[in-house]
């Protein structure tokens, strides 16, 4: 039994390791933002922050550049050359606050595990949904500001109802993911339990389907009250790509760029509070290019963070699979079980913000 | 054994992703400065805020508002928008919590409130009347948005006014950004409760009253 298990525990043990990286590192980073606001620049005596050297400094720097924006493009209109300084900030901007904490980590590795994907899919699809989420957020505020010169009320609400639109397309989309991996997971399942009788391998396979059937499930549970514990304060930060990464199995298979489309289509079209301000401040200033550009930018910077997320998390996935690939197909079953497991934390986390959100709905308008 | 190892290895990177969750930085700094006000016998009978936008906030703030010289606007043509805003807070509990004598009060809605425009930032003035006026040895109020999209900080200059209080109270004021030592107890419960939802209680503004 042991021999035969080896190949696949060590899969186990690997992507478990890789798993408690990121969750580390994702604490570490979120310890280090807490502290942000004690190491603001803005008060003299906590200028240092006291963890986390560069990392820690350049995540103090978020709010930093946030703040200089609105400077920038106020200078911007008497002197040209700060719509440079403008557009780094933004893009500076883009990279730190995709880098911060915020569930899109999670819900990035949860997709790309979920699916069979190329580490290049999901790089094109990270910066194709900040792409979208740069211009939906160019749209509403072209639209509404601009042209109808509405006011931020009424461009809160339109961005609250769009905000509720994304979260239940997360959900959706999680829903199909559980359907297509929990097919596979259960057709991988059942030729496990088959090859016992073929080749004569003792019984114990088959408890070992079932335990990790029991593991996954106590895994999406605890993401599912983890979520309702916490998303209900928190959905701003929900925003600028970094929230909701690509899913590279989107685009697998034929039709594959239709899919990928919708893709896309979840994961961008919820745009960046930090944009519309942005933007609606640059138009006041009759500035707006300025303020596209920055959004744009922006974007650029969320889009390569997202992506090197979703790089390390494919490269994870992929020396998980090599490591379990067991002789006996014990291997692809823990590589479906992973998968059907990730499915279900994208549609808890859609379920999660969708509940969370409407009980703070107007968070962000008042 | 080693999947028992393994399912709180997956139980541990799912509880630090969901941690993770729950964090915020602001998009909303607001420089407030808040009155206490007392009544001749000594009661507290509420607070008056005015509370300082910035600027880009300002900006998106009066996105559309009619005026009539370009770039300013008066009382009267803010005075939607002020509305606006105080029935807004109420579902944020107004970003101020008090406790007299360790015991929660609560506030009424709003009065006397209006906005003003001046140097591209917007104030917004309001008293919050307190439901039950108090007389009590020490009052705690605390001013911070617990979602953080809001970071609030107290004004550099004379932050905190006691109208018309008894003589010998006296007034102190944490502000967040002095890592003091409530600041950072605040910290170390709030994480190992778990408890994130209440993250932004380590960026309030503390006031204490003590009195006689």
């Amino acid at each position: 039994m042991k021999p035969q298990l080896t190949p696949m525990a060590r899969g186990l043990a690997v992507c478990a390791g890789v798993l408690l990286v990121v969750g580390v590192t994702d604490a570490a980073l979120h310890d280090l933002l807490a502290q942000n606001p004690f190491g603001a620049p803005r008060s003299p005596q906590a200028a240092q922050p006291e963890a986390g050297g560069l990392i820690g400094w350049l995540l103090a720097k978020q709010s930093e550049f946030y703040r200089q924006m609105s400077a920038t493009i106020r200078a911007a209109k008497s002197d040209g050359s700060a719509v440079w300084t403008l557009l780094f900030i933004s893009f500076a901007y883009g990279i730190f606050h995709a880098a911060g904490p915020g569930h899109g980590k999670a819900v990035i590795a949860s997709y790309l595990v979920a699916n069979r994907e190329t580490a290049r899919r999901g790089i094109v699809l990270s910066f194709a949904s900040a792409l979208m989420q740069s211009l939906v957020a160019i749209l509403i505020v072209g639209i509404s500001a601009w042209v109808l010169n509405a006011t931020a009320k009424t461009m809160c609400k339109a961005e609250g109802a769009i905000e509720i639109a994304s979260y239940a397309l997360i959900a959706l989309f999680g829903l199909r993911l559980v359907w297509v991996k929990g097919r596979t997971f259960i057709r991988a399942l059942q030729a496990v339990q088959a090859v016992p009788a073929i080749a004569g391998v003792p019984h114990d396979h088959h408890d070992l389907g079932h335990h990790h059937h029991d593991a996954h499930d106590h895994h999406g549970h605890d993401h599912a009250q983890a979520h309702h514990h916490h998303e209900h304060d928190h959905v701003h930060d929900e925003h600028c790509g970094h929230s909701h990464g690509p899913t590279p199995s989107e685009l697998a298979g034929p039709g594959g760029w239709g899919r990928g489309f919708a893709a896309i289509l979840t994961v961008g079209i919820r745009p960046c509070s930090g944009a519309i301000l942005v933007l609606v401040f640059a138009l006041a200033q009759g500035l707006f290019w300025a303020g596209i550009a920055a959004t744009l930018l922006m974007g650029l910077g969320t889009a390569i963070t997202v992506a090197a997320i979703a790089v390390v998390a494919v490269s994870a996935k992929d020396i998980a699979a090599r490591l379990s690939a067991g002789r006996d197909g014990g291997g692809a079953l823990f590589m479906r079980g992973i998968e059907f497991a990730a499915a279900g934390v994208v549609l808890l986390f859609g379920a999660g913000l969708l509940l969370g959100y409407v009980a703070a709905e107007r968070t962000t308008c008042f | 054994m080693g999947m028992r190892a393994l399912f709180g290895l997956l139980l541990a990177v799912a509880l630090s992703l969901a941690a993770g969750a729950a964090q915020a930085h602001p998009h909303v700094w607001i420089t407030a400065t808040s009155e206490l006000l007392y009544a001749e016998d000594g009661t507290i009978t509420g607070v008056r805020h005015a509370w300082t936008f910035d600027d880009m906030f300002s900006a998106y703030a009066v996105q559309g508002l009619e005026s009539k010289a370009k770039g300013a606007y008066t009382r009267e043509e803010l005075g939607s928008l002020a509305q606006t805003n105080v029935e807004s807070l109420k579902e944020y509990a107004y970003f101020t919590f008090a406790r007299a004598d360790g015991k929660k009060e609560r506030f009424q809605e709003p009065v006397d409130y209006f906005l003003d425009y001046k140097d591209t930032v917007l104030t917004l003035h309001f008293t919050l009347p307190l439901k039950n006026p108090v007389k009590s040895r020490q009052l705690v109020l605390e001013v911070f948005d617990r979602s953080f999209f809001i970071d609030f900080q107290m004004a550099k200059d004379n932050p905190v006014k006691l109208v018309g209080a008894p003589a010998g109270c006296q007034m102190k004021l944490d502000r967040p950004s002095d890592g003091t030592a409530t600041a950072q107890k605040l910290n170390e419960q709030t994480f190992m409760n778990g408890e994130n939802s209440n993250f932004g209680m380590m960026f309030a503004n503390k006031i204490t009253v003590d009195c006689p």
